[in-house]
């Protein structure tokens, strides 16, 4: 059974963070789908949850200045029916589609996806390769902190206790540019992933690829970007020589470690494999619309 | 759809009515609205709660156990460790019946007392006024382990050197089968084909975890509302506990699927202890996690198939040889491997067979029933030898099998001649028909694959047994009827086909018929519902007892219409002259009659299995079983041989069932079965190291969702002649069996190599390619 915790309930985002600055054993309770389970399993004891995910400053998705603003609340299926994040947010879309299960869709939230620090977060590659932040706010601060440096550890976040995380957001991407997500788990649906890829490119006239990001998941301590694998790529045309190489580099940015789920040496060999596979469909989508 | 049966037998019995048509469950609309109430509904005033503290430990003596602590805390009722219980033992052999196959002093005890075997092992009970503090207690309960060796891994077990679970050895149990020569079968043979197979621990996972509410009355009786396969272990709980049998009533309520997991008792003895202690009604419900703990799992087996064959097909010879991991204690494991080693060469006729089997402790959690048992992990070695076997030959693998199958007639490995149709030939060209050409796809990396598993499954218990079952039907004074019939409700449909049963003989409709079940002191004792064995046995009972009401009902119309029973017929809630339908009394009317002469309007009938005596265990030749079911389950897949991933799209079962009871509850068993094997063959697995299991919850341990099923089309055939009400065969657990091998078959035929073990996971497709690779 759950332990006892006390639980506040706040009308407003500013209400929320005045209960923040209360007590440092406090947690930010949203959709609760991580949460709950630790504390019935004891792994996390906070005394005091604050429930965010009712709030209103936290839910939609919006445009604002040229980034794509997502409410740290917005559920997963929100994120999955939403219309700019279909146009902005391909990959993002794509791992809205295939997260977890319609229930857990239903309450959890992007906002909590990467506040748990998971390496296996299906939001978190898709948000590496828009170039995503998280905006923090606390009763008396406000930050944006790019989400590669926000995740710094398994299970660990530069979140300070009295902060929550308000909004994710990312410059809207050029016209023209896609992005795609891929995850390998052991079932079809309802699966932690064993690994997950995200990629997002601009295709040019010329044929070339410009702004290639590969970002992976669970193949690290945190969801990573393949950043020697985008330098190689990056600018040039996607020639099947270049791919394999570069697929080669993604697989040896990995730090896979074995679990029950599969082995690193799996981890590191299947990346290789999909990495090549997305960019060969990604380069022939090229072809197609060049003739 | 139903293929065209072969005659079937004669039945005193006018052309059925409404058995064999597709009618609505009587148990579908509670569970479709919630209405059902489940074993973990149920709260009492006054109520108690308990909480069991359990091994961390798979092997350690315990030097010191203080639960002082724990008695301490304000809202604890009680506290109860071996020191406080008579010297009871979670028997469980099978309830009922005669026939003892487990090692004196190696049952479980009820709470570990000296030493633990296993992570999970029940130690201590707690009983306090909420669930909170029952938890709190847990927590103060000290202990003080001497860890000792273990073992692991049923081969190291049987080594010379390696710890004793108990003593003198660690074989648990062991059989034979011997006939013909076997060495001379193999060296009559063209060729011989060598393979070993290897199946996992996996948990049945049912939905709804164990869970019950205990009391004592006024009698002194303790009652136990739980939710259990088998409501007759009351006599195993009452020796446990030490009160008389009938001091103990154990109210079974709906099941959310037991697959064997609820056939050993779970939460029963610990809830009729701490309700003596106190004198308070107690609740234990676990959690999923416990629930993973505490209870069975699926036997691994390692199987090993040598069978020798002519470049023509036919099989000369074979040598097989079993070992399956029993886990800490015995529980049902010598009949599980008893029943894998009867079917252990499949449905074919080998007249030289040698099969030696053994069941090894160890210091894993411990195995027992599971839907299949011991057939299911059979098949998933002796089919894919046949598509080994036809590979090697160059055959196609139904060619092979066809000349290999037991036809109608023929003596099984066992020598027991099967007298019911085998239709398997029939039921793999159908299957195979019905999946059709294999999809194209465009992508090199992805191949597709096709692969089918013919089985045989007993249904009904061994015949050494000496299995009954007992059914009681009245008919009410307004027409309305009554089945009371011990026997457990899965969720499987027993209840339903019961009172199908009887509106078809009593010419009622279905929604008039109740029934009461699973109750151990109130409704007549039908038995365990496992085994495949309760439409079988309970069927025939209520069969038999409905038709003692409807000629008692027939013998008073008669006197009515001035007419010859023969004559008159039972429908629609009337009894009707056949020739002149015109002329017909309501069942209500007649009833009432009935009861104004005092006839007797309530029967309760016994059926009987037929008997046989206990086989030789050193050569297994006679008679076992009272029949079996044949199957056949096609299979079509797509491997990504990148990933290797494993994608079902196509998924076909087609089963001679004898006679369809309700349609719609067959096709569900074959959905629900072949459901249950798909995962057994991709995911399934309880992962044990050391003795601890790394996959504790749902959330590890993976159960395919609706996204990893195609729907599996159901093909069902009507042979007639199986030995339950109407012809029937039992589908229960013959659902199951042929789905598993059938993947295996299909993924090997996609990759063009085979991988012997399951789960068939992405890692271990790849290593197969790698390996075909290499040559």
């Amino acid at each position: 059974m759950l332990p006892e915790f006390e639980l506040l309930m706040p009308r407003t985002l500013p209400e929320a963070l005045e209960m923040m600055d209360e007590s440092s054993k406090v947690m930010p309770l949203a959709g609760g789908t991580n949460l709950l389970v630790d504390l019935r399993g004891r792994l996390s004891r906070p005394q005091t949850l604050i429930n965010i995910g009712g709030l209103d400053e936290l839910r939609g998705v919006r445009v604002e200045d040229g980034y794509i603003v997502v409410g740290s609340a917005a559920t997963i299926a929100d994120l999955k029916r939403n219309a700019l994040i279909a146009k902005h947010g391909q990959a993002l879309r794509q791992a809205a589609t295939v997260f977890a299960n319609p229930l857990i869709r239903n309450r959890a939230t992007i906002g909590g996806n990467l506040a748990y620090g998971s390496p296996a977060a299906d939001a978190a590659p898709p948000l590496l390769v828009l170039g995503a932040e998280v905006e923090l706010l606390s009763k008396d601060t406000r930050r944006t902190v790019p989400l590669e440096e926000f995740i710094t550890g398994v299970r660990k976040t530069v979140r300070h206790p009295r902060e929550l995380i308000t909004a994710i957001r990312w410059p809207i991407p050029p016209e023209g540019s896609v992005g795609v997500f891929r995850k390998l788990g052991l079932r079809k649906a309802d699966a932690i992933s064993v690994l997950s890829i995200a990629v997002m490119l601009l295709h040019m006239d010329t044929g070339d690829c410009d702004q290639l990001r590969i970002a992976l998941g669970a193949v690290a301590p945190t969801p990573i970007r393949a950043a020697a694998a985008e330098d190689l790529l990056d600018g040039g045309p996607l020639t099947p020589e270049v791919i394999a190489q570069a697929a080669q580099l993604a697989s040896e940015a990995t730090q896979a470690i074995g679990d029950i789920r599969g082995s690193a040496a799996y981890r590191k060999r299947v990346i290789t494999a999909l990495v090549q596979r997305l960019l060969t469909n990604l380069a022939k989508d090229t072809k197609e619309k060049k003739h | 759809m139903t293929a065209k049966g072969k005659a079937l037998p004669r039945l005193d019995l006018p052309p059925l009515r409404q058995v064999g048509r597709p009618l609505r469950r009587v148990d579908a609309l509670g569970k479709a609205v919630g209405t059902t109430v489940y074993a973990g509904d149920f709260t009492m005033p006054d109520m108690l709660h308990a909480k069991v503290f359990r091994s961390s430990e798979p092997s350690a003596h315990i030097k010191q156990l203080n639960v002082n602590k724990a008695r301490a805390l304000p809202g604890v009722a009680c506290v109860l460790t071996a020191d406080d219980l008579p010297d009871g033992k979670l028997i469980t052999d099978m309830p009922g019946q005669t026939g003892q196959e487990r090692r004196k002093e190696s049952d479980a005890p009820v709470l570990a007392a000296r030493g633990v075997r296993f992570v999970g092992e029940p130690i201590a009970l707690v009983a306090a006024e909420t669930l909170a503090i029952a938890e709190q207690a847990l927590k103060l309960i000290e202990i003080e382990y001497e860890v000792l060796p273990g073992v692991f891994d049923p081969l190291e077990a049987i080594k010379p050197g390696a710890p004793i679970i108990h003593k003198p050895d660690n074989i648990v149990a062991s059989w034979k089968i011997r006939k013909g020569n076997a060495e001379a079968g193999l060296a009559a043979a063209d060729l011989i084909v060598e393979n070993t197979f290897r199946v996992p621990f996996i948990d049945h996972a049912y939905i709804e975890p164990e869970a019950g509410v205990a009391w004592m009355d006024d009698q002194d009786v303790i009652n136990i509302r739980v939710c259990t396969q088998v409501v007759e272990h009351f006599r195993s709980i009452a020796q446990a506990v030490g009160v008389p049998h009938n001091k103990v009533h154990v109210r079974g309520t709906m099941i959310g699927g037991g697959f064997g997991g609820k056939e050993d008792i779970t939460v029963e003895i610990f809830l009729a202890l701490l309700t003596k202690e106190t004198r308070r009604p107690v609740r234990l419900a676990y959690t999923r996690e416990e629930s993973i703990l505490a209870h069975s799992k699926r036997h691994p087996f390692i199987i090993t198939h040598r069978t020798g064959v002519k470049n023509n097909g036919r099989i000369t010879g074979a040598k097989i040889n079993m070992i399956s991991d029993s886990g800490a204690y015995p529980y049902l494991s010598p009949y599980v491997l008893l029943y894998a080693t009867v079917t252990s060469c499949g449905p074919y006729r080998i007249d030289n067979l040698t099969v030696d089997s053994v069941s090894v402790a160890t210091n894993n959690p411990f195995a027992s029933a599971f839907r299949g048992f011991g057939g299911a992990q059979a098949a998933v070695a002796y089919e894919q030898q046949m598509d080994e076997m036809a590979k090697a030959l160059a055959m196609d693998p139904l060619e092979l099998r066809k000349i290999n199958y037991l036809k109608t007639g023929d003596f099984n490995a066992i020598g027991q001649q099967i007298k019911s149709a085998i239709w398997l030939e029939e039921e793999a060209t159908q299957a195979l028909a019905a999946l059709g050409k294999k999809e194209s796809v465009s992508d090199d990396a992805i191949k597709i694959g096709q692969g089918f598993a013919t089985t045989m499954q007993s249904y009904g218990r061994i015949m050494w047994f000496h299995d009954t079952s007992r059914s009681w039907v009245g008919i009410e004074q307004d027409g309305t009827i009554v089945v009371r019939c011990g026997a457990p409700d899965l969720g499987a449909g027993q209840a339903n086909s019961l009172c199908l049963i009887a509106a078809e003989v009593l010419g009622v409709s279905l929604t008039d018929v109740t029934f009461y079940n699973s109750d151990s002191a109130v409704t007549p004792l039908a038995g365990t519902t496992t085994a495949t064995r309760q439409l079988y046995m309970s069927g025939n009972a209520t069969l038999k007892a409905a038709k003692m009401v409807r000629e008692v009902l027939l013998d008073r119309a008669a006197q009515h219409f001035r007419e010859k029973p023969n004559n008159l017929d039972l429908a629609d809630n009337k009894v009707f002259i056949k020739s002149d339908p015109q002329q017909w009394l309501s069942l209500a009317d007649l009833s009432k009659m009935c009861a104004v002469d005092g006839l007797k309007l309530q029967h309760l009938a016994l059926f009987a299995a037929p008997f046989a005596d206990k086989l030789n265990p050193e050569n297994l030749q006679g008679d076992i079983f009272p029949d079996f079911t044949f199957s056949a389950h096609a299979i079509e897949v797509a491997v990504d041989t990148k990933t290797g991933e494993i994608t079902v799209l196509k998924s076909v079962g087609c089963h001679d069932v004898g006679r369809a009871i309700n349609p719609i509850a067959v096709e569900g068993q074959i959905q629900g079965g072949s459901a249950q094997g798909i995962g057994y063959a991709l995911m399934e697995e309880v992962q044990v190291r050391d003795g601890v299991t790394r996959t504790p919850s749902l959330s590890e341990f993976l159960i395919p969702t609706a996204k990893d099923l195609p729907t599996t089309r159901a093909i069902i055939l009507e042979s007639g002649t199986g030995v339950g009400p109407f012809g029937a065969k039992g589908i229960g657990e013959p659902a199951l069996t042929p789905a598993a091998p059938a993947v295996a078959n299909a993924v090997a035929n996609a990759i063009g190599v085979r991988i012997h073990n399951l789960p068939l996971t992405p890692e271990r497709v790849l290593a197969a390619l790698d390996r075909a690779k290499r040559g």
